[in-house]
């Protein structure tokens, strides 16, 4: 648990390289096998670096930290008050920023294979929305966590836009115009507790406030709280304003969602980690997070199940899921938070898989609607077996991932006194079942009777596909993708505790010591 | 009784901003007046980032030659408040940009700035 070191080389790089990347991109513009070679060497950079990184910090500015006898010190061991921004990156930051980077080298592939024009612009979009999730989860002060999420923001909405569907356009732009509220209250957030505590580093703000009577600050904790639940609402894409974030999920390309969902899990983890630390001694705190997850949860299959495309389908199962992750952190217990982090991980993964699928569905020429499409398992077998193992895993079937991690959420609402709670995430489960398998029945089971191409108004705009054209054949690639993250999913299933290892940690921290990031 | 400081006064003006834009933004149907709606809603947050800040007599929080250190605390006010602000305006201005850039694809695709029929029949 403690920490090595107090600049970590590493954590610069997980910013400066994205940005790097994404400026050479934009250079490049339209030179796709330089662009493919920069992309993918840089992904995979980013990969190796998750991998081997050790766990320390990243004092940004390189002010020291004042020691309350007034001395300075450079080390994070040592008890500071801390001048400069700073980011910690330990196992919870190792796991998820490495599934991130894998997916990441996956969603890169495709998207050079994929797109016909400015592939350039759009590939430096997806790189600069790696680095605001990088940013996100690694950092221990408002002002970053502010300004992270803003930029990710921004960037998903064009990297939603990209896809020059009129529905995308749309989409994208509602999501900003609620960007621009949900920013303007975290904005007032980040003021009132900075101008309450003093400090803008998260550890010291969470130690000012359990040192001093809560009583007298609490009034102003209360709005702070309040803004802060709305951005992470927001962020998350959790319910009451799940729609703007499915519709978002559904008009992007489904590679891109790839990256969108996982961004989506990481401000969820974050944010609803650093709510869990800061407000957590506030009574009905962990109360309205955990009314937050469970609405979300049941809107989110409800509107499921009434899809009849694959794409929109995936898109609510994401929101869905997401409660599952929110759920087990406003739980609250080690036992929760390790199972909401755990989902999280296994979310990012399943989900990956069912959306991969998607896109390879995409290829055959039909779109992705249940009327327009069928007979793929006859076609593509192989791609019929991983859309059903992810459907399974995202069910919560064993011995994949996905049962892991949600039976440690019904053990932990039962272990909290609310088997409402439990009885909920089984429910989502069994939904999730259903909701997937009308889908996946009408497109690889059900004979195809359709003869007629889909005709897709993508072309407009600044990335236009290769596979909108009929019956392109699938790339090999993706395969390979799927076949990589099924062993992870299945790993993770048979192993759980290679990834419990991880966020166990954290848990741990949360509950015991919130002011150790 | 509330005392009308300056402070009160540009919490109060803030307040207005914000009220203003967030009923723009929800109840206009122009986008272009959207956006404007949603620049006053960030002048609002600004102003109101710098009223957190201010107190009477305060000083500018620079420690210029001459400023008594001793003192200088006691009278600096709050920095966090223009430091947040001077972000926020860059954030204010890429979010219009992107709004913007946005609402002109979406004329030039049907030819009209009216939200309500720009997003009439988005789903398939």
């Amino acid at each position: 648990m403690s920490a090595v070191a107090t600049n970590l080389w590493t954590i610069p790089l997980f910013v400066i390289i994205p940005i790097i990347t994404a400026i050479l991109l934009n250079l490049l513009y339209n030179k796709s096998r330089t662009i493919k070679v920069i992309a993918i060497a840089s992904s995979i950079v980013l990969f190796v670096l998750a991998l081997i990184s050790p766990y320390g910090f990243q004092w940004f500015t390189g002010q020291p930290g004042v020691t309350p006898g007034g001395t300075y010190t450079f080390d994070a061991s040592i008890f500071s008050y801390r001048l400069s921004l700073e980011y910690y990156f330990g196992g919870l930051q190792q796991i998820l920023i490495t599934i991130m980077s894998l997916l990441l080298v996956f969603v890169v592939f495709l998207s050079a294979s994929s797109l016909r024009k400015n592939i350039g612009p759009y590939i430096a979009l997806i790189f600069l929305l790696f680095m605001s999730s990088a940013i996100i989860i690694m950092v221990n002060d408002f002002y970053h966590l502010w300004i992270g999420v803003e930029m990710g923001s921004l960037l998903l909405a064009g990297v939603v836009a990209a896809s020059g569907e009129s529905i995308s356009q749309k989409a994208a732009l509602k999501y900003t115009f609620f960007s621009a509220l949900s920013g303007a209250g975290m904005a007032i957030a980040l003021a009132m507790i900075l101008g309450v505590t003093g400090y803008s580093n998260i550890t010291n703000a969470i130690q000012y406030i359990m040192s001093d009577n809560l009583s007298s600050l609490s009034g102003v904790l209360y709005i702070a709280f309040g803004f802060f639940v709305l951005s992470w609402i927001y962020a998350g894409g959790l319910a009451p304003i799940h729609p703007l974030k499915s519709d978002v999920y559904g008009s992007a390309f489904p590679h891109a969602t790839v990256m969108l969902q996982t961004q989506s899990k990481l401000m969820i983890v974050a944010m609803g980690l650093i709510i869990l630390r800061l407000f957590g001694t506030l009574p009905f705190a962990r109360e309205v997070m955990l009314s937050v997850s469970v609405l979300t949860m049941i809107m989110g299959v409800t509107m499921a199940l009434i899809q009849t495309d694959l794409r929109w389908t995936l898109a609510y199962l994401v929101v869905a899921h997401s409660g599952l992750v929110t759920l087990g952190i406003s739980l609250g217990t080690v036992q929760g938070i390790t199972g909401g982090l755990f989902q999280a991980v296994n979310d990012i993964v399943y989900m990956s898989v069912l959306l991969i699928c998607c896109e390879a569905v995409m290829y055959f020429g039909k779109g992705t609607s249940i009327k327009t499409v069928g007979g793929i398992a006859k076609r593509a077998p192989w791609l019929a077996l991983a859309v059903v193992i992810g459907a399974f895993a995202a069910s919560g079937v064993p011995p994949f991932n996905g049962f892991q991690s949600e039976i440690i959420l019904i053990q932990a609402s039962l272990s909290s006194g609310l088997p409402e709670v439990a009885a909920i995430v089984l429910m989502v489960s069994v939904t999730t079942f259903i909701a997937l398998f009308k889908p996946i029945y009408n497109i690889f089971l059900k004979p195809d009777n359709s003869p007629i191409a889909m005709e897709g108004d993508a072309g407009a705009g600044i990335a236009t596909m290769a596979m909108v054209q009929p019956t392109s054949p699938v790339p090999k690639s993706i395969y390979l993708f799927l076949a990589i993250l099924i062993a992870i999913i299945i790993v993770l299933g048979v192993y759980p505790q290679l990834a419990l290892g991880f966020v166990q940690d954290t848990a741990i921290k949360v509950v015991y010591f919130p002011w150790v990031p | 009784m509330i005392e009308l400081t300056l402070q009160f006064l540009s919490f109060m003006a803030s307040a207005l901003l914000i009220l203003i834009g967030i009923a723009g933004m929800l109840f206009l149907d122009n986008l272009i007046k959207k956006i404007i709606a949603f620049t006053l809603l960030s002048d609002g947050v600004n102003l109101a980032l710098v009223s957190l800040g201010y107190f009477e007599g305060g000083v500018v929080a620079i420690l210029t030659p001459g400023t008594s250190v001793a003192e200088f605390p006691q009278n600096a006010v709050l920095i966090f408040g223009p430091g947040i602000v001077l972000t926020n305006i860059v954030i204010g201005v890429s979010t219009t940009a992107v709004l913007v850039a946005l609402t002109m694809v979406l004329y030039k695709r049907y030819g009209t700035l009216k939200a309500s029929k720009v997003l009439k029949g988005e789903r398939k």
